[in-house]
């Protein structure tokens, strides 16, 4: 199998969509004989022209992107739009999405994996299923348990369909957990991404006063 | 109370018509209205840096409009995204400014009804309202799915959302809509 895959972080090679799909395509490419491309969508706009080609080109198509105000950032947004001439050019191309998320819950996902879903239709090509995965912001100041957690799940879902060429529902789920946080975790997860994401970006830049700041006030 | 309109529709689009209704309908009603014109405006992609929450709290570190288009929205009541719907989607120029006006709210979480959002930066935050305009490819499902998404927008950015028209919707109606909210 050959896997084609559109990195369409913002942030480019430098964030978390980066991260997690070095762990996917290692698990990926396990099974003989499979292979990737990857490409940079913050690269190619406003244009897309070479990412235009390789949608007409691919196997299988891995469309990843993190959740921007619970959809699509803006950039992915235009590629989607640069599609539109191509619809129904690829009734055999195998159409597939990886949506993950800052919140810890993987729910405020589902919204836009619907969107994705139709888009796959709409574009007349074969969907494959949406990987999504909240709790991807700050892997650098998460518990090590917590991130390999991620990490190796990201390499399950990779192997697991790199093995078979489909995307397994309960795989997917695994991955996914948890959808919803309890009172319990919420208690516990709020003031540690408050205290040591937040609050260590803002000391490491000397912005600690300035956090309430109200700029347009 | 000031309503403000984003406007994403190309020159000849059908959202320009009834914009110009609403906002005299509005201002016969002594409502003050605004408009800004996105096709006509200056801003980038957000690049997700997180400056604005952690290096320069509550301001883009672009130079561009980002910086208009969070005092604007910030000052209204009522924020209208106004917008073609182009795969099924409002278009990438009103994402793209949607995506800018994260520096009003607060990086900090919060738990709001069971679920984890941000923190308000300021007191107060306007209204959302959609009014889109359909092309040959849009369907009942894909407003459904819009609907859906901008309700969790709304939540996300402390707002809430009041209306989703079409332009095909009276303007009577919308304006209801927004004075009775
Ligand atoms: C403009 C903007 C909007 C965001 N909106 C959301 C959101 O609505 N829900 C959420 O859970 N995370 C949100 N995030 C967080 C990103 O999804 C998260 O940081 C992600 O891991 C970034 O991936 P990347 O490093 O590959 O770009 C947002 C981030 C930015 C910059």
């Amino acid at each position: 199998m050959k896997l084609s895959i559109i990195n369409g972080s913002p942030r480019g090679a430098s964030g978390n969509t980066e991260k997690l799909l070095e762990h996917f395509i290692n698990g990926f490419s396990e099974t003989a004989g499979n292979s990737t491309e990857k490409f940079y969508l913050i690269k190619e706009r406003p244009d897309f022209e070479k990412l235009k080609g390789v949608f007409l080109d691919a196997e299988i198509l891995m469309i990843a992107f993190p959740l921007y105000v619970d959809a699509m950032p803006g950039s992915v947004k235009e590629f989607f739009e640069s599609l539109e001439p191509l619809k129904n050019k690829r009734p055999d191309l195998r159409l597939m999405f990886v949506i993950q998320n800052g919140f810890p819950e993987t729910y405020h996902n589902r919204f836009v994996e619907r969107y994705c879903e139709k888009l796959a239709k709409r574009l007349g090509c074969i969907y494959e299923g949406s990987i999504c995965k909240g709790g991807c912001e700050g892997l650098t100041v998460q518990p090590p348990q917590l991130v390999e957690k991620v990490f190796s799940g990201f390499h399950n879902v990779g192997k697991s369909f790199g093995e078979t060429g489909k995307l397994s529902p309960e795989v997917l789920s695994k991955l996914a957990r948890p959808e919803h946080l309890t009172p319990e975790n919420m208690k516990l997860v709020i003031p540690m991404v408050n205290n040591f994401l937040w609050d260590g970006l803002l000391n490491k830049n000397g912005a600690m006063d300035k956090k309430f700041d109200k700029p347009f006030e | 109370m000031k309503v403000l309109i984003l406007n994403s529709g190309g020159s000849d689009s059908a959202i320009n018509p009834i914009v110009r209704d609403l906002r005299d309908k509005l201002s016969g009603d002594g409502i003050e209205t605004g408009e800004l014109i996105l096709r006509d405006m200056n801003y980038s992609p957000c690049r997700g840096c997180f400056n604005c929450w952690v290096k320069t709290p509550g301001r883009c570190v672009f130079k561009d409009d980002g910086d208009v288009l969070c005092r604007e929205v910030l000052h209204s009541d009522y924020v209208i995204i106004a917008s073609p719907v182009i795969m099924g989607y409002p278009s990438a120029m009103a994402k793209n400014a949607l995506d800018r006006i994260i520096p009003l709210i607060h990086p900090y979480l919060e738990d709001i009804d069971g679920e984890v959002h941000h923190m308000k930066r300021y007191e107060k935050y306007p209204v959302m309202g959609l009014l889109l305009e359909k092309s040959g490819d849009t369907d009942d499902e894909d407003i459904t799915i819009i609907t859906d998404i901008f309700q969790r927008a709304a939540l996300n950015l402390q707002s809430r959302l009041g209306f989703v028209k079409l332009t095909t919707s009276s303007v009577e109606e919308m304006a209801n809509e927004i004075i009775n909210n």
